[in-house]
């Protein structure tokens, strides 16, 4: 029993990083329903630029942070500018696609989206490494050097205060924008202009400026997350986009993408799911339960899909 | 001095020849309306897979990269039974999963023989060295350049001949509107599965040709970026026609590579560049309507 | 007391639309409309399908912006305008096919029609008073819209509509795809906003129908008006004839 309880817990603390990492992703797709591939490039290119400042001006480690959350938001602006902004005054008609696209089907436009998306990865992720050519690059590090033994009914369980701290911190801050998207006028009209935009227009809401924030705080929140997972770690490697991305995707979609609440169930459960793989699987195991994992969330015909797949609207 | 410039330009030629074929294979996908990020599994699977014929059982290299080919479109035909239906935003995730999937699962793989000579075959994490078929009978770089492009040529000829059948115009058919095709008596679902196998069937070659003039390879080559790259190929040198990929990859590894006049900035320019051409041109630089037009100058009567 | 006649010219002009174009794609939509509504009056615009009505609709709300011409609401000029402005101006649109938020619940859907007011007590009073309106909206209050019959719906686009206050509601085909009791239940709504004092301009199919209601109509063909009249000036079914098939099939027309 005692192993068991101690895997759910390394899970669950894994999983509150994973939650975080994923909001930025759910809340940008629930938004503008387009995939953002550049997600993970942007906060690595945002987190290389924290990394190098630490590195020379040795600064304290709020402004690292800071550095962090302002740079993903400004790169998000650049992704959205070259990928997701709209254009063109045809109401969405959501079927029709132009003679030329080059992607036809119902969401051709969002795969389009899509593609520019990985095209601007390639474009960031090269700056990153640019920027900092090295494998391992220190980052600020606020790892804790005490973990706490909690005596459980069935032996001692061992828990890392700091990654304690960033899932509990993770929860509240996923927990606080839900309740805040459902309960506030702005978060209202999120929703309302994810929901339907040419409804939103007729109410009058600014949708044009409502999703470019959106996107905004997704990468804000991107950064954000970046910054705690790695301050964690201390090192931040070429290898760091690729891993949020990934990370992000799954938790988002097993979640339901567009759901903020979702994204924590969704990454816990990521967390527990890969604890175990671990302890059956070895480290390679584990990698592999994730992709098959998200693998099987697309490809099997789950009831309800709705839940789980590209599809929804943004919710809190 | 010359040699070596020659010997650099037969390796980058050869290089750009592999690479085309998995820029093929992510345009076969792309014709019929899919975006693949996974295209680089079967090159993965591919070199394995001829690898372990040729290294393991001394399979002689043709049969060793049919093998591969073999491998390949069964893999590849494999996957699109469940994700070919998906839509596109869902194909490409589970496209993309399938890729870390596969190279995880190779990752995982230790399979080696005694050979005499010592231990060969996969070794997981480490790769699979020694995959010395050329070197074994004697065949040159030039030869095997020859070998490559000779390959590359002729499915080259076999794609630009079927642009003009029914087949290929089913194609396109395909991709542009699905019901539409449907409607014309197009089998959409078997067509796709079809053409999936044969895009495996490609990446796989090149996966294959690939491991025997690098000897050795190993799992990480095989990532998301190089699928990435193979699509971007297709959609920058234009999807109108088979030779719009090779324009893609002559592109970034002809010039923006091998000159190391924009070292540091390749994939800066090359992604760009594919971001500016899905806004302003989205079939790319070789698209239909340039290739219509050329046709017409040859006095061709193209396929409207 | 319902307005008619000679009565109509005491009123003032709400709505004044001159020469204006809209493209839509290509296709040239609306190629220079000229009309007026008058305020506390129903006004209605009949035509055939494809005349460029809801390009019109769309065009007033501001979410399509026109080529040429001018909008003047109560003096004001809104052409090139955005929604957002439109709607605060007191002018709002139920749209053709509803478009509801689907995925907001009945009452969300009214707080978003609220959007641009912020008098809380104001807006919870007025959504107080649509479920008084409309009492079957009151039972669906926490049921996600789209999961309301199409009748529901077009009730529910009105009720949004209406949380903004506008001193001209802008109504397109409210009565399209649905059943002929629910049309009548739509109508009689168009009635009775009309007695409470609210300036309407609607835009129909069902030409029958509207010319009960209105006071005034305009009859648009091919993107310009082609007829201007109240109800009595021409027998009726010339022009339903005309609204449903256009010109063509129609009596030769009397001068306007």
């Amino acid at each position: 029993m005692m192993p068991v309880l101690q895997l759910v817990m390394d899970g669950l603390m894994d999983g509150g990083a994973y939650a975080l990492i994923g909001l930025g992703l759910s809340l940008t797709f629930g938004q503008l329903r387009r995939l953002n591939l550049a997600y993970g490039a942007t906060a690595m290119l945002a987190s290389y630029l924290g990394a190098a400042i630490y590195a020379t001006q040795r600064v304290p480690v709020w402004l690292v942070a800071v550095t962090v959350i302002a740079a993903a938001t400004l790169i998000g602006w650049y992704v959205e500018w070259m990928c997701f902004a709209r254009s063109g005054q045809e109401p969405d008609h959501g079927g029709a696609s132009a003679i030329g696209a080059p992607i036809a089907g119902a969401d051709g436009r969002e795969v389009v989206a899509l593609a520019s998306s990985f095209a601007i990865w390639m474009q960031l992720e090269q700056l990153a490494v640019n920027l900092l050519p090295r494998h391992l690059n220190a980052f600020p590090s606020l790892a804790a050097q005490q973990d706490w033994l909690i005596d459980s009914g069935f032996g001692e369980l061992m828990v890392r205060t700091d990654r304690l701290l960033l899932a509990l911190l993770a929860a509240a801050l996923i927990l606080g924008l839900g309740a805040w998207l459902e309960r506030s006028r702005t978060g209202l009209s999120w929703r309302a202009s994810a929901d339907h935009r040419v409804a939103a227009h007729l109410v009058g809401m600014p949708v044009a400026r409502l999703q470019t924030a959106a996107f905004a705080a997704g990468c804000a929140l991107s950064g954000l997350a970046a910054f705690a997972v790695l301050s964690l770690d201390g090192q931040v490697t070429p290898m760091f986009g690729m891993w949020v991305l990934l990370k992000g995707l799954v938790a988002a979609m097993l979640g339901g993408l567009g759901s903020v609440r979702g994204v924590l169930w969704g990454g816990l459960l990521l967390g527990v799911i890969e604890a175990f793989a671990q302890a059956l699987l070895g480290a390679q195991g584990r990698e592999f339960a994730t992709y098959a994992l998200l693998f099987l969330i697309l490809v099997v015909p789950w009831k309800p899909r709705e839940s789980l797949v590209l599809s929804a609207g943004l919710r809190g | 001095m010359n040699e070596m410039v020659s010997a650099h330009l037969i390796g980058l030629s050869s290089d750009m020849a592999i690479m085309s074929l998995l820029a093929l294979s992510a345009y076969l996908l792309l014709l019929v309306g899919k975006v693949s990020f996974g295209q680089q599994a079967f090159f993965g699977l591919g070199a394995y897979a001829s690898g372990v014929m040729s290294a393991m059982f001394h399979a002689p290299l043709m049969f060793a990269l049919a093998f591969g080919m073999g491998v390949g479109a069964l893999c590849s035909w494999l996957v699109a039974l469940p994700t070919m239906s998906l839509s596109g935003l869902n194909y490409a995730v589970a496209t993309l999963a399938f890729g870390e999937m596969a190279r995880v699962a190779l990752s995982l793989w230790h399979w080696q023989i005694d050979l005499g000579d010592g231990l060969v075959g996969p070794a997981a994490i480490d790769g699979f060295r020694d995959i010395r078929w050329l070197h074994e009978n004697d065949v040159s770089p030039v030869q095997y350049f020859a070998i490559t492009v000779f390959v590359l040529v002729c499915i080259l000829i076999l794609m630009l001949r079927s642009e003009r059948t029914r087949l290929g115009v089913a194609l396109r058919m395909t991709g542009q509107d699905e019901t539409l095709a449907a409607t014309q008596g197009i089998d959409v679902g078997r067509l796709r599965l079809f053409i999936a196998a044969v895009a495996g069937a490609l990446a796989a070659l090149g996966g294959g040709l690939y491991a025997h003039r690098t000897t050795y390879i190993e799992p990480a080559i095989f990532d998301p970026m190089l699928g990435v790259h193979a699509v971007g190929y297709a959609l920058l040198g234009g999807i109108g026609t088979a030779l719009g990929p090779l324009v893609g990859v002559l592109f970034d590894l002809g010039l923006l590579d091998a000159t190391h006049w924009f070292s540091g900035w390749r994939m800066v320019i090359f992604g760009g560049l594919v971001a500016l051409f899905l806004r302003w041109r989205p079939r790319g630089f070789l698209d239909e309507r340039l290739v219509h037009r050329f046709g017409s100058i040859f006095g061709s009567k193209g396929y409207s | 007391m319902r307005l008619s006649g000679p009565l109509i010219w005491a009123q003032t002009i709400m709505l004044e639309i001159s020469d204006l174009a809209t493209s839509y794609g290509k296709i040239e939509a609306l190629r220079g409309v000229t009309l007026s509504a008058r305020s506390g009056t129903v006004t209605c615009l009949l035509g055939p399908n494809g005349a460029g009505k809801s390009t019109l609709m769309l065009t007033l709300a501001g979410i399509l912006k026109p080529l040429r011409g001018s909008v003047k609401f109560e003096g004001e000029e809104l052409v090139g305008c955005e929604p957002a402005k439109i709607v605060e101006r007191g002018m709002a649109l139920v749209p053709e096919n509803r478009l509801v938020f689907p995925g907001l619940t009945v009452r969300e859907n009214l707080l978003a029609g609220a959007y641009r007011r912020r008098d809380m007590a104001g807006i919870r009073s007025d959504i107080d008073a649509m479920f008084g309106r409309f009492p079957r909206l009151k039972e669906r209050v926490e049921q996600l819209a789209g999961t309301l019959s199409g009748g529901e719906q077009q009730m529910l686009a009105v009720a949004r509509a209406l949380m903004s206050r506008p001193r001209l509601l802008l109504m397109d085909e409210p009565s399209v795809g649905l059943a002929p009791l629910v049309v009548a239940e739509i109508f009689s709504i168009i009635e009775q906003l009309h007695r409470e004092g609210v300036s309407l301009f609607v835009v129909e199919q069902n030409a029958h129908m509207a010319l009960k209601v209105a006071q005034h109509f305009y009859l648009m063909e091919q993107g310009r008006v082609s007829f201007s009249g109240s109800p009595g000036e021409l027998a009726d079914d010339t022009v339903i004839q005309r609204a449903y098939l256009g010109q063509q099939r129609a009596e030769p027309r009397l001068p306007a």
